[in-house]
């Protein structure tokens, strides 16, 4: 970690932790999010991304350590940090009495915005979330895309400097997804720091400059996307279905130094290298007998699951 | 059931920035249910014009004829009209302050989104509190229209009534929030309306006075809004005594002011632990 915070980070956390009862939900972390950059929490369910994220945004309390959002500590300056940030979040919660339009202008009044300048400012994010012809619509007739669309937009309408997102694509179809993608890509090139909690690995790689991998409350690595996938899986991804009959311990101990590292789990093996069609080719295919072999470039998925393991989290 | 630390956040240590609302920012709330209410009023007011007139057919117009000297020196009907227009306002305001609240905070998830904004709990539960006594008020103007158009209220003073009827809403609306902000079961609603709101519409003397009951029934009865606002409202609408209204007027002000701290610390420890 950086020991000279620079000023104009969008967050610091200096050993933030957070626990419900007995539960340690976030224990004592440290990160820093420069300005205008979109930077990823990834982690299994559990791992403290939404708790970390409802203390940025005010609706968790900070237990212990230090939180400074845009400049401005999250234990004294709740109101004002909350005036300057924008907030989606995981579960949708419009308020379904109410039209589209009327939840911008409400959502406006909140923040103070009069009605001068908030019906201008509705009009250009319906325009930005492509639903301008569904101003009048009620929430119940909008599609899921369409919703979360609507959720960035409200999220925006007071111009905030910071975004959080908590899982902001979700459950949505393949469609609507590269909608909200293409909305946050527009939304750093006009310099607003994004921060976004995700399961998609496609999606961290492809929105994230930087990433932060948590599990259980801590932080497990942190860098750029391509950097950790180099650094914790390698170049490329040899995956073997194992036959019945092969003994994984004796197939690894063959390779010696050959892979980089190795996953195993239910007779599935995945080997790490330089070059896994080499690496395919120098096995020896009759002591260890496979169903099946895939060759393919390391991703974050890799880096992910050998980070955070392959059991389930429930 | 556990809040840490102390129940509901009452334990904890509170700053006076964390309790005084906003008014900016809770009349933005008020507006949001102001908004929804517009949308749905028409349905939703018939069944309060409804409610007196079978109220006053039953027992005005029913039991009533049996009451031959009426009550104190009023006519049975003329006793019990100005009542309903308090217990119009608690019913109303019971109702707003636990399932619309509830459902507002834990179905729609409405608040999680209102707090992410500069609004705060005590601006939230103001707004919330000023919306469900306005709809009180309304409530109990309009069973006021009811029974003034049918000729029950002799005192032309009656046409003060409604800002009593507000300062009632507000104090039947904090008690309210407040057991909503606590429980963490939609169940517990029955407890509240069958222990709470039912005997005191039965037992704060819209029906019946105290002075032939044994002393500590008055006494009990002083101890719920709704028999101070039946007395100041009966009075308003039958000849007013100027000092008595005094004294229940500042028993609901006190009451109301008194009390809000407990939804909005119960609030706050809820939805921003």
């Amino acid at each position: 970690m950086t020991a000279v915070v620079s000023r104009d980070a969008a967050v610091v956390a200096r050993g933030l932790s957070k626990s419900y009862g007995n539960r340690l939900a976030v224990d004592g972390i440290d990160f820093e999010v420069p300005p205008g950059i979109c930077f990823g929490f990834l982690g299994p369910n559990g791992a403290g991304k939404t708790t970390m994220m409802k203390m940025i945004y005010g609706l968790a309390t900070v237990g212990g350590g230090e939180l400074l959002v845009l400049g401005m500590d999250a234990v004294r300056e709740r109101r004002r940090i909350k005036s300057r940030i924008g907030v989606v979040p995981q579960e949708t919660n419009l308020d379904n009495d109410l039209t589209v339009w009327e939840n911008l202008i409400l959502q406006a009044k909140y923040f103070g915005i009069g009605s001068e300048e908030a019906s201008p400012r509705a009009d250009e994010l319906l325009r930005f979330a492509l639903i301008r012809d569904r101003a009048d619509d009620r929430i119940q007739a909008l599609s899921g895309g369409m919703k979360r669309r609507l959720l960035i937009a409200r999220s925006l309408i007071n111009d905030p400097e910071l975004i959080v997102l908590d899982e902001p694509t979700t459950g949505l179809d393949p469609q609507a997804r590269l909608a909200v993608w293409r909305a946050l890509e527009r939304l750093r090139r006009r310099g607003v720091t994004l921060l976004l909690t995700t399961h998609y690995m496609e999606e961290a790689a492809r929105l994230c400059d930087r990433l932060l991998i948590m599990d259980e409350g801590r932080i497990v690595t942190e860098g750029r996307p391509a950097d950790l996938v180099r650094e914790h899986a390698g170049r490329e991804a040899l995956e073997l279905d194992l036959a019945d009959d092969c003994d994984p311990q004796a197939l690894l101990a063959s390779l010696g130094e050959r892979a980089d590292g190795h996953e195993l789990h239910d007779g599935a093996l995945t080997l790490y290298a330089e070059d896994a069609e080499e690496l395919l080719r120098s096995l020896d295919h009759d002591r260890f007998p496979t169903e099946a072999a895939i060759v393919r470039r390391a991703t974050l998925e890799d880096v992910f699951l050998r980070l955070t393991g392959r059991s389930l989290r429930e | 059931m556990v809040f840490e630390p102390g129940f509901a956040g009452l334990g904890t240590k509170v700053q006076a920035r964390d309790l005084v609302p906003s008014p900016r920012h809770a009349a933005a709330v008020w507006r949001r249910n102001a908004l929804v209410f517009s949308k749905l009023w028409k349905g939703a007011l018939l069944p309060t014009f409804l409610d007196p007139f079978f109220y006053l057919l039953a027992l005005g117009f029913g039991l009533g004829t049996y009451i031959a000297h009426g009550i104190n020196g009023i006519p049975y009907k003329e006793f019990v009209a100005p009542g309903l227009i308090a217990s119009a306002a608690m019913w109303s305001a019971a109702f707003e302050t636990t399932y619309n609240v509830y459902f507002r905070m834990n179905e729609l998830r409405l608040y999680d989104n209102v707090l992410s904004t500069p609004v705060e709990p005590q601006d939230l539960v103001a707004g919330d509190i000023a919306w469900s006594a306005t709809r009180a008020t309304v409530y109990g103007i309009v069973v006021l229209i009811v029974v003034a158009s049918v000729g029950l209220v002799s005192s032309p003073w009656a046409i003060a009534i409604p800002p009593f009827v507000l300062l009632g809403g507000l104090c039947f609306s904090v008690i309210g929030y407040t057991f909503t902000a606590l429980i963490p079961k939609i169940d517990l609603y029955s407890y509240f309306f069958t222990l709470g709101i039912t005997p005191m519409f039965l037992f704060s003397g819209i029906f019946f006075p105290f002075n032939q009951l044994p002393g500590w029934v008055e006494v009990v009865a002083w101890l719920t809004p709704l028999y101070h606002l039946v007395e100041i409202t009966r009075g308003l609408a039958t000849g007013p005594d100027g000092v008595q209204i005094l004294i229940h007027t500042a028993w609901l002000a006190v009451v109301a002011a008194a009390l809000f701290v407990i939804p909005v610390r119960a609030l706050r420890a809820k939805l921003v632990p």
